[in-house]
């Protein structure tokens, strides 16, 4: 018996790299020994994407992309589908999960510099994979057409008509239609279940294949590659397989505790992760009085209403992301991790999260002249952070970096 | 950085309170309002409640009237003989309710909301202080005014059972800067005519305060049941997941120490 499936075994593996796969990305894949509690947030979001991915699936089987019959269907899946509600909840709660962990996945990369020599195309793939998320997470928004996904639409789609020239035309073609309607409801399903998913999933691969290429940072932002015995295996590196994949289950057992809490305790997290406004099927002829975005967006969306002219709105909304795609050049510190920066970093670093934390917060309130000028304040410190960053990095002092881990 | 972060946790306080209107209108701050999705018989009689009192103008129109037979441990003998009324309705069948919409909007010039959610929607809190404060307003088509939703265009259905409440003005004790009563020389509370409480006039209402106030307790309860029907299943459930992913991490970590002294 044993022969024969080892035979069976032999006989694929010749024509299937299993071994050499598995022994490449996991049993002999060298990763940093000594890395911290932010080194868990890419595995966690290889998690709940996962997750998203099932639960999005299984809730397929109940939703109806129609006008009529989105916003009842989403009650169908939470009251007549049996375990409807926890499929659900899981989704509603994985998306705004999925941005956390991102969110502090991405500030790692910040911190510690994951963006320096050679990982350049490692972030651009991150970045990527981020801006796709977001239009990912937008679409998803829609689908249920409760109150506020329908007005949120229709600032997002407004945003487009707003650029000089083919912005009519463009609002036209997205939405399908001349107004939110049905045919807008149909063509974001198509995008959130199958085009955006599709290249989400294919810039992850390469996210991960352009990782296990180069190999993971660290805190100290230490070069491991220095330093290899006879073999060429880094002397401060451990396999991935089953040292760091241990490391990640714990990180998993400590995230399913809190995913569980607000999942079963606060699915609607005060109406941060499921908007109250939404419990209300869309109204066209009823504009609410406050619109704001799920948290995730929230700062951009504060940046966008700290610019008084539209078109000029979104040109600082798409640069505060587009110009995350460049920190690789804008970076001039020999030192990639925080700690052996200089203290010029440090202080950027602390008002780039102050003024991040805060936008956040403004994006989700109604505006008053206060924090109008506010989101004027955060905005100024979020780009000062970046654009002056060639600046600070190179004129600051930066500790040495030691040789080992 | 704790300074830091609590300064901006005040400021941020200060902010959000000192800006937002309050969450229940004229009225401030909604009364609290806390749920008990097993206590079956409450949610029974707030069931029973709102098909008499609410069902002929609001739907429920998400909900089945069998899951909430089931839910709510009614028969469903009674709850076909007593609740469901209407013509060959089914357990299956959406508690659509019974009137139409082109109806219901010459009447009262807006279509009654339908009310599966609306304890998501607006809260129970809020839903618990509207249905209370009701007051006669003879200005308004109804006679009725509302302090939570000024102007709403609906008649205080439950006025017969909790009588005649009005506006009224009452002396109240005036508040020194420093947070004291302010008194006068002999020590005597000084005072001030202060407007817009609600009060009851006596024997208008077929119900004490305190059965109307529970009536309005079970008809909320109910409404929140309502919103959710599988929350007391999902607070239940999650227990057991927490649980597991407790053990789940305690197991993992266990294993990773052990792995970390090949290399530690």
């Amino acid at each position: 018996m044993t022969d024969k499936s080892s035979g069976l075994f032999n006989w694929i593996n010749t024509r299937l790299p299993i071994v050499n796969t598995f022994e490449r990305h996991l049993s002999k894949h060298p990763v940093p020994k000594k890395v911290n509690f932010w080194y868990m947030f890419g595995a966690l979001a290889t998690v709940v994407l996962i997750l998203q991915v099932v639960t999005g699936i299984w809730l397929m089987f109940g939703y109806e992309s129609t006008e009529e019959g989105a916003f009842a269907s989403i009650e169908y899946i939470m009251r007549d589908i049996e375990g409807g509600w926890i499929i659900r909840y899981m989704h509603t709660t994985g998306a705004s999960m999925l941005f956390a962990v991102v969110y502090l996945h991405m500030f790692r990369g910040l911190l510690y510099g994951s963006y320096h020599k050679p990982r350049e195309l490692v972030w651009i793939f991150g970045m990527a994979i981020y801006f796709v998320m977001m239009a990912e997470g937008f679409l998803g928004y829609v689908l249920p057409y409760g109150q506020m996904s329908y007005w949120g639409a229709q600032v997002i789609i407004s945003l487009f008509g707003a650029i000089p020239y083919i912005g009519e035309s463009l609002e036209l073609w997205i939405r399908g239609d001349y107004y939110i309607s049905g045919a807008t409801i149909s063509r974001f399903f198509a995008l959130h279940v199958v085009a955006l998913p599709l290249i989400l999933i294919a810039l992850v691969f390469i996210h991960l294949i352009a990782l296990h290429e180069v190999g993971a940072g660290n805190p100290e932002g230490v070069d491991i590659e220095k330093y290899v015995d006879e073999d060429g295996v880094p002397l401060d590196s451990v396999p991935f397989f089953p040292y760091k994949v241990l490391n990640a289950l714990v990180a998993i057992g400590i995230f399913g505790i809190v995913f569980s809490l607000i999942m079963f305790f606060f699915p609607e997290a005060g109406g941060y992760f499921i908007e109250l406004a939404n419990f209300e099927e869309a109204n066209p002829l009823n504009t609410p009085e406050h619109i704001a975005p799920v948290w995730y967006y929230s700062p951009y969306y504060a940046m966008l209403r700290a610019v008084p002219d539209k078109f000029g709105g979104l040109i600082v909304m798409s640069s505060a992301i587009a110009i995350l795609f460049v920190m690789p050049w804008l970076d001039r510190s020999k030192a990639a991790s925080i700690r052996y920066k200089g203290v010029l970093s440090k202080i950027a670093m602390i008002l780039f999260v102050f003024s991040w934390i805060l936008l956040t917060w403004l994006g989700t309130v109604p505006v008053t002249e206060l924090r109008k000028t506010l989101s004027i304040i955060g905005t100024i410190i979020y780009f000062a952070f970046f654009l002056l960053m060639p600046i600070y990095t190179s004129i600051e002092k930066s500790k040495p970096v030691p040789e080992r881990l | 950085m704790k300074k830091l972060l609590l300064i901006c946790f005040l400021f941020f306080m200060l902010d959000a309170f000192g800006l937002e209107s309050a969450p229940c209108g004229d009225y401030g701050d909604c009364k609290k309002f806390s749920p008990q999705l097993n206590n079956l018989e409450s949610l029974q009689l707030g069931a029973s409640t709102f098909i008499n009192y609410c069902y002929g103008c609001h739907s429920l129109k998400y909900s089945r009237w069998g899951r909430v037979a089931t839910d709510l441990d009614i028969p469903e003998e009674i709850l076909l003989s007593h609740l469901a009324f209407g013509e060959g309705i089914k357990p299956g069948d959406k508690m659509t309710g019974s009137m139409s919409s082109v109806n219901s909007e010459t009447w009262f010039g807006i279509a009654p909301p339908d009310l599966t959610l609306v304890s998501k929607l607006h809260g129970s809190d809020w839903v618990f202080t509207y249905l209370k404060t009701f007051y006669e307003d003879s200005s308004k088509p109804y006679g009725v005014n509302n302090m939570v939703y000024p102007g709403a265009a609906m008649p205080n259905v439950l006025a017969s059972m909790q009588g005649k409440q009005v506006l009224s003005c009452k002396d109240v004790p005036i508040i020194a800067d420093n947070g004291g009563v302010k008194r006068d020389e002999e020590g005597n509370d000084i005072t001030e005519e202060k407007c817009g409480y609600l009060k009851i006039l006596p024997n208008t209402g077929t119900l004490s305060e305190e059965e109307f106030d529970e009536l309005i307790y079970n008809l909320v309860n109910f409404l929140t049941y309502v919103s959710e029907p599988s929350r007391a299943d999902r607070e239940r459930i999650g227990w057991y997941v927490i649980f597991f992913f407790i053990i789940f991490t305690a197991f993992s970590y266990l294993l990773f120490r052990e792995y970390q002294k090949d290399y530690d």
